[in-house]
């Protein structure tokens, strides 16, 4: 990282001992994660780590049972609407597009909170509407293009192949003008190239100022692309550090493969021996 | 649609096309009756042989005749849409057999009637039916195309551009307007007086609608409509002017016109309703409160003896009140919509109507008459003129009522402009948005509750515009007017006619207002065949008529073009393995 | 005093005919999330077959003997009953499994006017309001002060049984836990075996069967039915599902003796007096939906995202 990027960076979403819990189900437990300006902050773990549920405590979805959520030192509002107009947007697991609405209205939906005309205006359709209208469309065809999807702009979304779905996604999420977007799953059933196409997309979406966090499964991308990766399992912080802090750590191998790495290696060892003493005898 | 092209082989669509064709001709010169019809001459001289009075074609033969040919002709012809606009025939065809077979055979006791009796055959009806069945196979078997088409710049200056523009927009509207003349009174007037009105009227449907699939298939209705999108402030004044055209045409009559102002009236409610249903997603079934409202308001308001307010104001003011009060009560009713979702909404909705209609029935606060209603509303006065009186225009006399007609067409006039400035808006599409995916919408910002009482608010105010119109005109306001039964009826309108469309609600409103008059004979079945056609129209055409985009994707599974969505998934399905196989990669190891 | 006691009374015989179609209605939502808006009909064509059975299949010689007769209408019109449901579900609900959920809502709605019109219109002379005889023993019964009949203790009596055996029913047998686990996970139940089709058709049954008992019963209180009866009760009995919180049997039963008892007391006490009774419990309908509406016995649904 360059020296600018090592200066002291303001803390833009800070996540403190938040708790969830449901019922009996403790979802979340004194979770802290914070996420400075200009970074691309990793979260990862196994199924049911609680990660979708921390976005949904962040967005202002859920209510945390116990602990804070405070954006540049502000607290939450409790409500999504506001917590997008705060700043903060983000993309689903499992792609929630407008179905039927094009490419284009999907964004100008996105488009919704940084438009100023009300209803009357929208009644009359007045010189100051039309070219409020213009305005919006001009910067939705811009953000089409920076994820790539320009010429499917009058595509209905539902037609879209899943790799374009969730660029749309994103744009959409980018057209509330964020400060923090937050990314479930981004790169979820895509081939190499696109999520190569992925990553570059959020870089290019770091280096426009907006900061980062992503949840995502392909541990090999999380480790190329973020700053910083936290690691939750069973809705606990395991490890949180530098990529290569968190993939040299045994207890993460643990999490995953449910054996520390030096089991693991001796159960091959032994298995290894016995095959060639089988074949010896033979 | 696209199931039914594995029936028959691509290769012998032409020859089914033509038959098709063929049998038409047939049928329009074939009798339809094996007896003479009791009450004189239905259906246009049903026993008629073509040969004995060549020239003597009316009405559904002619129709029949026309279609026939065109069949016949179009399918040697190259034509844009061409299996589009040949099934659209098809179909045409088809119902006018079926209406005829249908009504003959009850009315002559049996499928003697239709086929052979006493001596006399009269396969009129068969054949048509068999026409239609073949056509609609052959039109389909090689597939239906995307929708044609049509370039919106003919002519290669732009003042060239525009004016043959606007000409074809001027013959297109003067069509319309021909046809929504005949379309009313083809048949004439139902009732005792005249027995045949109903399937003659039906037949003429069946014609009319067949037609008008044609030129949809042709890519003309698409055309029509560019056009008019690219030159919006020409297209509203020919518009108007040809609705203001019609008391000139043969649908001038009184009656007709007491009938247009009614489905006007109606038309209007739709609208509103459409903002609230079609846009917004929000089902309510409590909707005719609001009309009701506007009614009371106004009522109260136009200095009729029986109002206990007797205040008596100008109408444009009391029918601004009226719109706004209605939109409060809007508002009111929105605000529990903030928690409340969808199937329960509906139910909240209903609940608040019906609220509306006891107490309306008991004359709350002395306002609505009770079960006396207010009688004796005096009619409309502007510019001195009293509305119910004749009145002449250009030398020529109209009929009374002419005056609440042309009322009639400003006002939707007005709120058909609303509803589609609405939808191309910043409001618009988050009504949209929150239909589509609410928890989605509000993650994009929008303020779901504000939003939903909002699509309320304006739907409840354009129907108490139309509640004042609707009860100056009738002249008496009554808690009757507005049951749990009117609201369905209203929902049934914009769900037939195509949710989400502004012709759709025009279109909706007048079949469930047009039909019952037409088919005054059957009127006790009405409501029963109204029950089933809401089942069926779920089953087979959720999308409704007229649908937009995006209803058309969301209950049909098509895109604009109509071609169904599987399809377009394939395509792309294919398309995409088609690269891969071109720059081959390695199988991806994460979890989807 | 008597008053109120005498309303109280009354109350609990409107809610027990409600409870019983209320039963119905909570079950069908909470396995496929429709409001059967043609619920009502079902009770309505329930009363209207028990009448049938008694116009047209008892003899005339045996028609007074309540014991033949109640039960002979109570089969005749449950099995009707069944038969309109089974024939609801299968060709205008089934197919719309899965389209948009304002598809199956309005196709309840055409279903509903369309049976109140068919009765009408082919059950002889049913434009106007049909007699239904009292089929049961014709004795006051005191009760303190008040004054109940017999066949109103009746209805009171055969809801709560009915009730409870639905509750054991759905608690303790195979189908029953099969329902349950329908309602809560469709597609996981299909995993374990679990034909969902099956269940729901049997919860149309079992609905529609109660809705039956319901109608005859109604009719032989009151005496007389209409072909609307179904719209008004029904009304109320989706009223009483929601307060009593959807997907709860016990809830429905619940719910429904208090709203018999607004009505009642409401019309008695409130102001507005009887013209006013139905409002007073469209108002309860309206802030149960707002406040709290998971009612009283139901689950709070969580978002997910």
């Amino acid at each position: 990282m360059s020296a600018a990027q090592h200066r002291a960076a303001e803390t833009v979403l800070q996540a403190n001992g938040v708790t969830m819990i449901f019922g009996g189900l403790t979802a979340l437990n004194e979770v802290t994660i914070s996420l400075e300006e200009g970074r691309i902050v990793g979260l990862i773990g196994p199924n049911g780590a609680g990660k979708t549920t921390l976005f949904n405590c962040l967005t202002g979805l859920y209510t945390p049972t116990r602990g804070s959520v405070r954006m540049r030192g502000k607290e939450l509002p409790s409500d999504p609407a506001k917590v997008t107009a705060a700043g903060i947007a983000r993309t689903f697991q499992n792609i929630r597009l407008f179905p039927n609405m094009t490419v284009l209205e999907n964004v100008l939906v996105g488009r919704h909170l940084r438009m100023r005309q009300g209803p009357i205006a929208s009644v009359f359709h007045g010189p100051v509407f039309r070219k409020g209208e213009r305005d919006a469309k001009e910067k939705a065809r811009e953000l089409l293009t920076f994820v790539g999807l320009t010429s499917l702009e009058d595509e209905v979304a539902r037609n879209l192949p899943y790799g374009d779905q969730r660029r749309l996604e994103i744009a959409r999420a980018l057209a509330t003008e964020p400060d923090v977007l937050l990314l479930d799953e981004p790169t979820a059933g895509m081939n190499p190239q696109e999520t190569e196409a992925a990553r570059q997309l959020i870089f290019r979406i770091r280096d426009t100022g907006i900061s980062v966090v992503v949840i995502e499964h392909d541990t090999k991308f999380i480790f190329s692309l973020c700053d910083t990766v936290s690691v939750l399992v069973q809705g606990e912080v395991l490890v949180e550090g530098s990529p290569e802090t968190v993939r040299d750590d045994p207890r993460v191998i643990e999490a995953y493969l449910g054996k520390p790495r030096e089991e693991v290696e001796a159960e091959v060892a032994e298995a290894a021996e016995a095959l060639e003493h089988r074949e010896g005898n033979a | 649609m696209s199931k039914l092209s594995a029936w028959v082989p691509a290769a012998l669509a032409r020859p089914f096309t033509a038959v098709g064709g063929v049998l038409f001709l047939l049928a329009a010169m074939l009798p339809w009756a094996t007896f003479l019809l009791n009450d004189g001459a239905y259906p246009e001289k049903a026993t008629l042989q073509f040969f004995d009075a060549p020239f003597e074609l009316t009405g559904f033969r002619w129709h029949l005749l026309l279609f026939g040919a065109a069949a016949i002709v179009i399918t040697f012809v190259p034509l844009p849409g061409k299996a589009r606009v040949l099934r659209a025939l098809g179909w045409g065809g088809l119902i006018i057999g079926l209406v005829g077979a249908i009504f003959i055979a009850s009315e002559g006791g049996g499928l003697g009637a239709i086929t052979a009796a006493d001596g006399n055959t009269a396969l009129g009806s068969i054949v048509a039916l068999l026409g239609g069945i073949v056509l609609v196979l052959g039109a389909t078997a090689t597939g239906i195309e995307d929708l044609p088409h049509w370039p919106t710049r003919l002519g290669s200056s732009p003042i060239q551009q525009r004016l043959t523009a606007y000409v074809v927009l001027i013959v297109a509207f003067a069509g319309v307007l021909w046809l929504v003349s005949a379309t009313l009174t083809a048949g004439g007037i139902g009732g005792a007086a005249f027995p045949y009105a109903g399937p003659i009227f039906l037949a003429y449907l069946g014609f009319a609608g067949g037609l008008l699939a044609a030129l949809h298939g042709v890519g003309l209705a698409r055309w029509i409509s560019q056009l008019s999108e690219e030159h919006r402030a020409f297209s509203i004044v020919v518009l108007l002017a040809c609705a203001c055209a019609l008391p000139f045409t043969e649908a001038g009559s009184q009656y007709w016109m007491q009938v247009a102002a009614t489905i006007g009236v109606y038309a209007a409610t739709a609208i509103g309703l459409n903002i609230v249903v079609g846009l917004a997603g929000l089902l309510d079934l409590g909707y005719v409160a609001f009309l009701g409202i506007g009614a009371f308001v106004a009522a109260n308001l136009s200095g009729a003896a029986a109002s206990s307010l007797g205040w008596d104001l100008p109408f444009p003011l009391a029918a601004l009140i009226a719109a706004v009060v209605a939109g409060i009560f809007g508002a009111i009713v929105g605000s529990p919509t903030l928690r409340v979702r969808g199937d329960y909404l509906a139910i909240v909705t209903l609940a608040f109507g019906e609220i509306f209609y006891r107490s309306s029935q008991n004359n709350i606060g002395d306002l609505t008459g009770g079960s006396n209603s207010i009688p004796g509303i005096p009619p409309v006065t502007m510019f001195g003129t009293p509305f119910n009186e004749p009145f002449t225009l250009f030398g020529t006399e109209l009929p009374t009522g002419v005056l609440y007609y042309f009322l009639i067409v400003v006002i939707v006039a007005i709120i058909m402009a609303v509803f589609a400035n609405l939808k191309n808006s910043r409001i618009g599409r988050a009504w949209i948005a929150v239909r589509e995916d609410e928890d989605a919408a509000r993650a994009m910002g929008i303020r779901t509750g504000q939003v939903k009482i909002l699509a309320f608010l304006v739907g409840a105010m354009l129907a108490g515009l139309a509640g004042a119109v609707f009860v100056h005109k009738l002249g008496t306001a009554s808690y009757s007017s507005f049951q749990f039964l009117e609201s369905v009826t209203l929902l049934a309108a914009v769900i037939l006619g195509g949710m989400g469309t502004i012709p759709g609600a025009v279109l909706g409103a007048s079949l469930l207002f047009v039909l019952p008059e037409k088919l005054r004979e059957f009127d006790d079945y009405r409501l029963l065949v109204f029950g089933l056609a809401l089942v069926f129209i779920m089953r087979f055409r959720p999308q409704g008529l007229v649908p937009d985009r995006i209803r058309r994707a969301e209950f049909a599974g098509e895109t604009a073009e109509g071609k169904p969505i599987e399809e377009v998934e394939e395509q792309v399905v294919l398309e995409h393995e088609q690269a891969e196989h071109e720059a081959p990669s390695a199988p991806k190891e994460g979890k989807a | 005093m008597t008053t109120l006691l005498q309303q109280i009374a009354n109350g609990l015989v409107l809610g027990a005919t409600i409870g019983l179609i209320a039963l119905g209605y909570t079950m069908v939502y909470g396995i496929i999330q429709l409001i059967n808006f043609a619920h009502g009909e079902v009770f309505m064509v329930g009363a209207f077959g028990g009448l049938a059975v008694y116009r047209w299949v008892l003899p005339e010689d045996i028609r007074d003997d309540w014991y033949i007769s109640l039960p002979a209408m109570l089969v005749g019109g449950v099995i009707i009953a069944i038969v309109v449901a089974v024939l609801m579900e299968r060709l205008a609900y089934r197919p719309l499994r899965n389209a948009p959920r304002l598809a199956p809502l309005i196709t309840a709605l055409g279903v509903s006017v369309a049976l109140q019109e068919a009765v009408r219109l082919w059950f002889p002379d049913a434009t106007s309001a049909q007699a239904f005889p009292r089929v049961f023993v014709d004795a006051q019964i005191d009760i303190g002060p008040i004054a109940i009949s017999a066949s109103q203790l009746l209805l009171i009596v055969v809801s709560i049984v009915l009730a409870v055996l639905l509750q054991l029913y759905i608690s303790k047998s195979r189908m029953g836990r099969a329902m349950r686990a329908t309602s809560m996970d469709r597609d996981t139940a299909r995993l374990m075996g679990v034909n969902p089709d099956r269940v729901i058709v049997l919860t149309f049954v079992l609905g529609a069967a109660l809705a039956g008992v319901a109608g005859v019963l109604y009719g032989s209180n009151i005496n007389l039915i209409a072909n609307d009866i179904g719209f008004q009760n029904g009304i109320f009995a989706f009223t009483a599902a929601v307060l009593g919180g959807i997907g709860s049997l016990r809830g429905a039963v619940i719910g429904a003796f208090i709203i018999g008892l607004i009505k009642t007391l409401g019309g008695q006490y409130l102001p507005g007096g009887t013209d006013y009774d139905y409002v007073w419990i469209f108002v309860v309908l309206i802030l149960v939906l707002v406040f709290r509406p998971q009612g009283l016995f139901g689950e709070v649904e969580r978002m997910r995202a």
